[in-house]
């Protein structure tokens, strides 16, 4: 088999998109993908299809695929680093979901998704402990989605509140991605979070990261809290996206030679109200994504 | 050299942290916690107490699952003490051994409190096991994915459907509502079988079946070889030589699976 570094030439440049979970569209108020698609075709190249096997895909996200229109899917229920989690019941779900999707990669964050088993109310996102041991688990996780699915399985840096271990993570994920011979999917907001949480700058720990491996982006909206003191960021994907987010992403940007996809997430906030996110984010990847896709 | 860390043990109690500030006080403190290393509980006193609060939901979330799941349970011994659940060796057992949070309160947590509730935990824990259709199982012949057998005080159905309808539509709301907990006693004495079945549309159905067939589908609750399940049905009254003939009967039925 090729090395990621060699496979990365055949996975498809999507452009900026937008993602959804299941339900996210039927909020009042929240975003529909088809009408960003339909209003600001630029916006939305593709969609990121969060999926929780257990619910299954919603009527937006089939209605997506139906079309043919470009789209990722972003697990929301797998713990990489536990090979007890890989069922034989949940891959074929997910090979279903595979099937009817036809995602350009699979993606999603590499954390704790569940506690115990995967059951109602134990589900959660914590990020991975970062220290060395936790690297080979992750990476062996990886490959096995990568051999059981057909598709690339791109990790992504989980938020969090919380980060146990004295590894940076853009070293703990630079790790991963060789060790997985895999790529990466960059969340700047999840980025900021734990550069903040860990009392570093926003661009801290670029040099340890394999920018060649960063094939996605996500740009979000966090917002800032106070708790006894404690000051952190919650992930809350509204529309006030933090300076040191928009830091993260204008360098990652530059610096990541093999750059496929940005998703700018907000799947609850309504189009008026998050075109200024996109617009922003056009402007940051137009010289990278010119000629291909709504770019073009 | 400094021990290999465990970052699936670090994560799990970390989770438990973050449900039960007791066991969180535990791990920084000097105490015995023999579930983690001293190299691992090192990293685990590294966290800002403040940050493991930060999602102040999470354990309402669970109680929700919870209280949903045992409602006339939770009516008997109150909400308190359900809540106390996440702060107990089951929880935490549910934790490090990938297990399911509302079986391990039925099956371990309300076990101490087995004189209050009667057969009524025991109905609630057979109805948690039974919704758990996907559940992974271990090799050989025993229940069939949905199907939970259960053997409680005679009269025990009946009084937990009258529980059930005074909880109302919304027994959770109602729940929170509950000052203290109910007086009521379930039935003490005798013995009733039941079977308890899940449905193709996501319901139960719960009904009254014979000793023989409830005591051999307890048997068959962990999955074993097939010869012990023919002990198992002679041992229950089943002739010698029908024995075999009745597990293919009930393989037929959808009560038994290989």
């Amino acid at each position: 088999m090729p090395s990621f570094l060699e496979r990365v030439g055949a996975l498809p440049t999507l452009g900026l998109g937008v993602s959804t979970e299941y339900g996210a569209g039927q909020q009042a108020g929240a975003l529909d993908p088809a009408a960003l698609r339909r209003d600001h075709p630029d916006f939305a190249n593709f969609l990121e299809v969060g999926v929780e096997i257990v619910k299954g895909l919603d009527d937006d996200a089939r209605a997506w695929a139906a079309r043919g229109w470009a789209n990722t899917y972003h697990f929301l229920d797998i713990n990489l680093d536990e090979p007890e989690d890989f069922d034989d019941a949940w891959l074929d779900a997910v090979r279903r979901t595979v099937a009817v999707l036809d995602p350009a990669w699979l993606c999603g964050d590499a954390g704790l998704w569940h506690f115990g088993g995967r059951d109602r109310g134990q589900m959660l996102l914590l990020p991975p402990v970062l220290v060395a041991e936790a690297v080979t688990p992750m990476a062996d996780g990886i490959a096995r989605l990568r051999e059981a699915t057909g598709r690339e399985v791109l990790p992504e840096n989980p938020p969090g509140a919380v980060f146990l271990g004295d590894m940076h993570l853009l070293e703990f994920f630079s790790r991963v991605a060789e060790a997985g011979d895999t790529g990466l999917l960059l969340d700047c907001a999840h980025l900021a979070m734990y550069q903040r949480a860990r009392g570093h700058a926003p661009l801290d720990g670029f040099d340890g990261l394999s920018w060649d491996r960063v094939v996605e982006l996500h740009i979000a909206g966090g917002r800032e809290l106070l708790a006894d003191g404690l000051r952190w960021v919650e992930d809350d994907h509204g529309t006030a996206v933090l300076p040191d987010t928009w830091e993260i992403a204008c360098a990652a940007i530059a610096r990541a030679s093999n750059l496929r996809a940005v998703v700018v997430e907000c799947e609850r906030n309504a189009i008026a109200e998050v075109v200024p996110l996109f617009e922003r984010a056009r402007e940051l990847v137009a010289e990278r994504f010119a000629g291909t896709g709504e770019f073009a | 050299m400094s021990a290999r860390l465990d970052p699936r043990r670090i994560q799990r109690a970390l989770v438990c942290m973050m449900f039960d500030p007791s066991y969180a006080a535990l791990v920084r403190g000097d105490g015995s916690v023999t579930e983690l290393t001293a190299g691992e509980r090192a990293v685990l006193r590294g966290v800002d107490p403040r940050g493991l609060t930060t999602d102040d939901m999470r354990r309402a979330r669970a109680l929700h699952v919870i209280l949903d799941e045992y409602p006339v349970s939770a009516a008997l011994i109150g909400v308190e003490v359900v809540d106390r659940f996440f702060e107990s060796a089951a929880f935490r057992a549910c934790v490090f051994d990938r297990g399911s949070m509302a079986l391990g309160f039925g099956r371990d947590y309300l076990v101490a409190l087995a004189d209050r509730l009667q057969g009524v935990g025991a109905i609630e824990t057979a109805m948690a096991s039974a919704r758990r259709v996907e559940r992974p199982r271990s090799p050989g012949l025993g229940c069939a994915p949905g199907v939970a057998p259960v053997c409680v005080p005679d009269g025990t159905l009946a009084w937990y459907q009258r529980a059930r309808e005074r909880l109302g539509p919304d027994p959770v709301q109602a729940l929170t509502k509950l000052r203290k907990p109910w007086p009521n006693k379930p039935p003490r004495t005798g013995l009733e079988h039941l079977l308890i079945e899940a449905k193709r549309d996501g319901g139960l159905a719960l009904g009254t079946a014979s000793a023989g067939l409830v005591g051999l589908l307890i048997a068959a609750e962990r999955p074993r070889p097939r010869a012990e399940l023919v002990t198992v049905a002679i041992e229950l009254g089943a002739a010698a030589d029908e024995a075999d003939e009745l597990l293919d009967d009930l393989i037929a039925d959808g009560l038994l699976s290989q």
